[in-house]
């Protein structure tokens, strides 16, 4: 595997892990018996997501790895649905398209 | 269980929340949480590109974190992720994830914005084109129902 195929797999594994850590911070509110459990588990899971983007920063520039962690924003909406159960209804799913292709161009030219 | 009541009776009535759409109702409060989250983020953003410039350039690992651990704007940068932290699990309290977190993609367009009004630097074309397509994409996000797990909630 190319220096650049591991960094672009790094940071999409970071952007998977963010999904991870928002879905612990959201279940906090779900299952409040446990909330103080979920948020410091929460905060974890985003220190490792800074670790692993840290480390793609080795492999990769800034200007090919920032918009790539518009992903997080595609995991999160599928670990919202597959971890917690919520509805991503259509138009939804439409607004989230948009918005990768969107922060992509905004950040590809910084 | 109980906790679920007091969140209900805290819920502004229908007159206090901006109606988005028919059935999908927002309350003040989120609107203000959605809000802060962008401003916490953008204000993070910016300390955070203000403050790598300014870093000592040297090598050294320890010299690197003993200069961050000193720098009055990454005490700034901490300080912000804990505001962010607790406004966000608010935010979290009042509606799904996978409507909350689109929301938080306004920061791109308003760190780009005050990039080019505060830092000086230029915006191009196709970053225009990206800021009118994230604006898009959260306004259909705005019109999709804020909270799908309130039935799970209450059948805890």
């Amino acid at each position: 595997m190319s220096p650049t195929a591991f960094g672009v797999l790094l940071v999409v594994v970071s952007t998977m892990v963010e999904g991870l850590g928002q879905v612990s911070l959201k279940k906090s509110s779900l299952d409040t018996r446990r909330r103080l459990g979920w948020i410091l588990l929460g905060i974890v899971i985003l220190m490792v997501e800074i670790v692993l983007y840290s480390g793609a920063l080795r492999f990769l520039a800034v200007s090919t790895a920032f918009p790539l962690t518009s992903l997080s924003f595609v995991m999160v909406t599928l670990l919202s649905r597959w971890l917690l159960g919520e509805e991503v209804a259509p138009l939804r799913w439409v607004g989230v398209g948009l918005i990768l292709v969107g922060t992509s161009l905004i950040v590809a030219q910084a | 269980m109980i906790d679920t009541s007091t969140r209900l009776r805290d819920e502004p009535s229908y007159d206090q929340s901006c109606a988005m759409t028919s059935g999908a109702r927002v309350p003040f409060r989120l609107v203000i949480g959605l809000a802060v989250a962008i401003a916490l983020d953008t204000g993070l953003q910016l300390a955070w590109k203000t403050g790598i410039a300014a870093l000592p350039d040297t090598s050294s690992v320890g010299e690197t974190l003993v200069a961050i651990a000193l720098d009055p704007i990454f005490i700034l940068v901490v300080a912000f992720m804990a505001a962010q932290l607790v406004n966000w699990l608010k935010v979290l309290d009042q509606a799904d994830l996978s409507y909350a977190k689109p929301f938080t993609s306004l920061s791109y367009v308003t760190v780009c914005v005050l990039s080019v009004l505060l830092l000086g630097e230029r915006i191009a074309p196709l970053q225009i084109v990206g800021i009118i397509v994230v604006v898009a994409g959260v306004w259909c996000v705005s019109r999709t129902r804020r909270t799908t797990l309130s039935a799970e909630r209450e059948g805890e």
